[in-house]
Formats: C-alpha cells, structure tokens, sequence
C-alpha cells in the first residue's frame, strides 16, 4: 500500500528558560492512502506539535518529513504554502471562517488562492456545501449560523480543493457532544467515499474511536497504535 | 488569486470597519485638498501672469531700447555709461531693426507725460505713441464703438485707458480717486478734454511764477519762461473694463507717434523738446530720438535669435520671455512652498493609514494566518493589504480633489470682486487636469507606502497563530 504520510526520526525540542523541553522524541510512522488516523494524547503530549510539523507549520529539530514524497521539513515558506495549497485540507477546532464572507465564499476561497474562475469554483463550493447538508445556508454568514453548521462549512472548505490530506485540529472542541457526533460521521463517510487522508487531533479517546487507526502519544512518544478491524470495509 | 479576487477581499475588510476608514480617508481627503488648493493657488499666480504677457503683446514682442530718451521713465545718467547703450532709436534705427531677418514689424515708441484739463479736474497722463501697426499689434480690447487713432491726422487723437480717470483729481482740494474713491464726472469717450505738454511750464503757470494768461501762443523768446499751449483733444476709443478692472493699459493714453511728433515740433519750436538729447552748446540734433522701438519677431523660435542680433548692433533688448523665465523660476518657489504646506498634511495622512493598517493587522493576525494555512500565497496577502492601503489613497484623494474644486471655486466667489483691483485678472485659484492627476497618483503612491511595512509583518506573520486556541 502507497505510503502518503512517511515520518522518521522525528525530533523536536522547545528551549523554556534555561531548560529544554522534548516536545517530540524520536518519532517513526507511516499512514497509507485513504486512512482516517486520530492522534490521541493529553494536553502537552505534543499531538498537537506533530500536527502542525505535519502540515508544514512549524520546523522540526532533527527528523524527516515525507508526504506524497516530498521532503516538506527542507521547503522554504513560500513553497510550504504553495505545498498546502495543493496538498493540504486544514479543519480548525475554532471554525476559523472569515466573518466577512458568506458560507459559499469562505467554501470558494481556498480555490481562489489557488487561481481558479470564480464561476467554476462557485459550483464547486455549492456542490460541497449541499454534501454537507448546507444547501439551505449557502448565503450566510458565519454568525448567522451554528458552530455544527459552521464546523461543516470548515469540513467543505478543506475538502473543496480536492487535497489528497486532510489535517483536522480537535474538530469538535467547540462543540456539544451531539453535534460532534454529526461532524465526526460526517468526516468519516467522506474519507471512505473519496478516498482522502484525514489525519485527526484529539484528547477525546471516544471520537478516537471513529478512526481507521489510534496513536496514542504522551511525552513525545508514541507508546501505542491501536488498528480498528474494520468489519464494514472490505477494501483494507 | 486575481486581482477582483484581491480587490474584493480588500474592499469587504474596509467596509467592515466603515468608521475608522472613513476618519482614515477623511485624513486622506484634508491632505489631497490641502497641496491642490495650495498649488492651484499658486497656478493661478502663473496664469494671470501668462494672462497679461498676452495683452502686452505676446512672447513674440522684443522692446528694444537705446539711450533714453522721452519723459516717461526717464532716468538720465550723468557720467558713466558703462552698460548703458549709446545709440538713439530713430526713424534709421527702426527702418534698420525692420531688415532684420524674421522681424515681422518694427515700430517706434516714445513715452512722455502730460497733463489733461477737464472743467475743475486735472489728469496725469501718460502717453506712449507708436505706430497705428503697433497698437494693432498690442491686441488692445476696446469698449464698443472705439478705434485706434487716425494716423498723420491733424489734431491728437487717445485711447485711453479704463483706469486713467483714477489719475485726476480736483484742482481746488487736491483731492483725487485714491482719497476720495469718487471717480470724477468726465465721459472719457466723448468730452473733449484739454491737453498740456508742455507740463513744466504749465506747472510754473500754476505756481505762480508767471500770471499771464495761459491761452497764449507759444513763446517765441527762449528768455521768457515758455507758456504751455493747450490742444483740445478727443478719445477715439478707450480700453475696455472699468476702473475696477487692472490691466497692462490701465493708466496709459495711445495715440499716433506721427501726429504727436508734429505737435511737439510746433509747441517746442525753438527749443530742444524736453527729453530729446541735445549737443554740448544746447541745440537740439536734427533727428528725432524715439524712447523705444517694438520688435515683433514672427516665430518664438527666432525670437532668441533676433534679440541676440539686437544686442550685439549696441541696444538693449527686453522681451517678456526674459520676464516670464524670472518670473518662472520665482512661481516654482512659491508653488513649492505652497505644496510643501499641503504635503506636511498629506504626510500626517500617510501616518494615519499606516496607524490604521497595523491595527487591521493586529486584529486580523489570526485571519491572516488561517489565510495563510489555507495555502494563500505570501505576495496574495502582502498585495492585500497594499490594495487596501492604496484603496484608502485613492478614494482620499477623489474625495480630496473634489473638495479642492469646491474650495477653489468658493475662493474664486469670494475674490472675485476683490481680486480685479488688486490686480488679478483671471481667477486666483486654478486647477488644471494634470493636477488631479497628478495628486491622485500620489495620494495612491501615499497610501502604498505607508501601507507597505504594515503589508510585509502582516506576509511574515505565523500561520501558527491561527491555530492556536484560547
């Protein structure tokens, strides 16, 4: 099986004061093509950092980063961002959509960094805002609507781009546990039905538990994966 | 992203935040109209200047001079006359300067003073003749129905000027329009009106110091203090505007060179006439010494060179390019510091834009930093909010220039009647179109520089802080 995400010794280390804190010490894994993966630790555990390392936000210290088999650990700033912008769907835990624009718009704009005919990328936003069951609230905006409805309008914008990874940053920390619920099947349905890499973020072992596969990481190590049997899945 | 893509981004941010952008602009809006009402000022200056350049007869004209001669600005040099030209303007001269290559016309001009009698008011004159082809030339505006003098005619014909009657005042007070503010009760047009030449005579007549009576023939004896004649003298026309209304023929009378020469032979017959030069025992020469001639070039391009030609035949040479260049030089320094008032508010301006974009950045950091996790390019962001500054500029300065037009068009109202006196003849503000330009560029220019550095922190900024959560 195609490895998209390949991570070997992973190094990163924090200088607090006079002391140096290892955020993450020495990490080595791989996630395959279509996997839904959830990083599972405390707060401080550093999922978080292995997050952002991953999408190409911060510099590890020492390791390397390869995804669909690019070395992102040696690009420079401005190739980071052209690499997100082809490669990298991003769900925040705060929603993070622009207040100035309606739901459609916040959907479009990763479509008009990349250039594209706003016709075009208009059709596609509607098609993914009525995939996520937002065909009613195409024209409002942030604050006229729920954080489950804003969350999912985040959902289609990571997605609108057609990024083969999807990186997901405690999706559903600001929201209640039923609508939490809604997003993470949500996710869930649409990494199976098109074949996307959702990489997931949490401290909650019970949304943990919709995905493909669990790290569980604490003080900088990963000191267990835990493989869910899919017994839904034929295609493992 | 495109440019609608960027301008539509920019646009939601400013209107998302309508009054600080508004009281940004306003700062905009108060420097742009300060530097074009400052500089249209001082284009006003300039055209009213341009304007009587034209009515004194253009670029073209060259007033040549030699030794002075005539009474109206005469200044005699005792000894050494150095710089001074040592030839005389004379019928030959001016026959000579007409031969010059490209010299269109070459005419005589003297200059004298005289007095006008009118019931109890007495005038000042000041008389320039020339040749009925000169004063053509001059492009001089009358008041219907006018005309020039008749030339070789046998009596004096004038064209006044509007301003003349403010040169009379009343023989008894001494009183006349400059401490009165009364214009006297005389029709410059259709009185007759006497005129003296001989002004010496006619002064010392009046003092006292001869009694007899003024209606005499001239004096024959060269013994005997001179009687000045009076000659009964018509208008043939008179300049256009009133007495309120200054321009380069306000206080002048015109008449034919011909037609007066004749009547200064007949009044000083005998004597040398006053101002014409003289040999060492007193006697007046046999030519007539003329106080300037008028050289009309037909190119501006020739101009340089006939002049130069002129100069090196013993004359002095003025033209109104010469005036205008001076005069040039001193309206750049003025629009200068005119302009340098308007930009120290338009500088305060830029800093209110630059105030404005940091803290749109500051309050947008995480914004921008999602932007920039979303995969929006550096130069998208740092093009954003250069737009954003720029767009402040320009609407600033459209604002602005509208503005200015109003204020320019209300001080234009307000002086309107006050400037005609003092002397303006066209408007005192005057905007041309590449002034809106102009500012309107640079209110852009502005608006990008002092949005530049905000622009370039807001590029460098941290996606991290994005995603980070309080």
């Amino acid at each position: 099986m195609e490895h998209t995400i390949e991570v070997r010794n992973l190094y990163k280390f924090y200088r607090v004061g006079d002391s140096v804190v290892r955020a993450l010490n020495g990490l080595n894994f791989t996630i395959a093509a279509g996997e839904f993966c959830a990083i599972v630790g405390t707060s401080g555990s550093g999922k978080s950092t292995l997050l952002n390392m991953l999408a190409g936000l911060e510099k590890p210290t020492k390791g390397e980063i390869i995804i669909s088999g690019k070395h992102i650990e040696k690009l420079t700033e401005a190739e980071l961002v052209r690499f997100r912008r082809e490669h990298v769907g991003f769900i925040f835990q705060s929603f993070h959509l622009l207040g100035t624009l309606n739901a459609l718009e916040n959907v479009a704009l990763p479509l008009s960094f990349r250039g594209e005919r706003r016709a075009s990328r208009m059709k596609k936003a509607e098609k993914l805002l009525d995939m996520v069951n937002l065909g009613n609230h195409k024209k409002h905006l942030p604050v006229q609507m729920s954080g489950g409805q804003q969350q999912r309008v985040g959902v289609a914008r990571a997605l609108v781009t057609g990024a083969e990874i999807i990186f997901a940053d405690e999706p559903t920390g600001n929201l209640d546990s039923h609508t939490s619920a809604d997003v993470m099947r949500l996710m869930q349905k649409v990494v199976k039905e098109q074949k996307r890499t959702l990489v997931m973020v949490t401290h909650d072992e019970h949304l943990a538990s919709y995905a493909d596969r669990i790290f569980h990481i604490s003080d900088g190590e990963i000191v267990k994966i835990e493989e869910k049997e899919k017994e839904d899945n034929e295609g493992k | 992203m495109n440019l609608t893509d960027l301008l539509k981004m920019s646009l939601g941010n400013l209107k998302r935040r309508k009054l600080r952008t508004f009281l940004t602009i306003l700062g905009v809006v108060i420097g742009t109209a300060s530097i074009v009402v400052m500089i249209s000022l001082g284009l006003g200056l300039q055209q009213s200047m341009y304007d009587e350049v034209e009515q004194s007869g253009g670029l073209t004209t060259l007033t040549v001079s030699g030794q002075t001669a005539g009474e109206g600005m005469a200044y005699y040099y005792s000894g050494s006359e150095t710089e001074e030209s040592t030839k005389y303007i004379t019928d030959d001269t001016v026959k000579e300067f007409s031969q010059i290559p490209h010299v269109k016309l070459a005419a005589p001009v003297y200059n004298m003073s005289a007095y006008l009698l009118k019931g109890k008011y007495t005038g000042y004159l000041q008389i320039v003749a020339t040749t009925r082809e000169a004063l053509e030339n001059m492009n001089i505006e009358l008041r219907p129905g006018g005309s020039l003098p008749r030339e070789n005619s046998s009596t004096l014909e004038f064209v006044y000027g509007n301003g003349l009657l403010t040169q009379f005042y009343e023989k008894n007070s001494g009183r006349g329009y400059w401490e009165t503010g009364e214009l006297p009760d005389i029709d410059l047009e259709h009185d007759n009106m006497f005129l003296i030449l001989n002004t010496t005579a006619y002064d010392n007549a009046q003092s006292g110091q001869n009694p007899s009576d003024t209606e005499s023939g001239t004096g024959e004896n060269s013994q005997k203090p001179q009687t000045a004649k009076k000659y009964v003298v018509q208008a043939s026309g008179v300049v256009s505007g009133d007495a309120d209304s200054y321009n380069t023929h306000y206080y002048n009378a015109y008449c034919d060179i011909e037609t007066l020469k004749t009547v200064l032979k007949r009044e000083f017959a005998g004597s040398a006439i006053p101002g014409q030069p003289v040999t060492k025992t007193g006697k007046p020469y046999r030519f007539f010494a003329y106080s300037s001639a008028t050289v009309k070039v037909d190119e501006l391009d020739n101009v340089e060179e006939v002049s130069s030609m002129l100069r090196s035949m013993g004359y002095n040479v003025q033209s109104n390019i010469e005036y205008m260049e001076s005069m040039k030089s001193q309206f750049a320094i003025v629009q200068a510091v005119l302009g340098g008032i308007g930009a120290v508010s338009l500088l305060v301006a830029a800093i209110g834009i630059a105030n404005t974009m940091m803290m749109s950045i500051y309050e947008r950091t995480k914004e921008i930093g999602v932007m920039k996790v979303l995969g929006c390019s550096l130069k998208n962001i740092r093009q954003m909010f250069l737009l954003e500054a720029g767009f402040i500029g320009f609407l600033g300065g459209v604002i602005g220039n509208i503005l200015s037009f109003i204020i320019s068009g209300a001080v234009n109202v307000v002086t309107g009647t006050m400037g005609s006196s003092m002397g303006l003849t066209s408007s005192i503000s005057y905007i041309p179109f590449w002034l809106v330009l102009v500012s309107l560029g640079f209110a852009i220019l502005v608006g990008m520089a002092a949005g530049y550095f905000p622009a370039r922190r807001a590029m460098r900024l941290s996606p991290l802080a994005a995603i980070r959560n309080e």
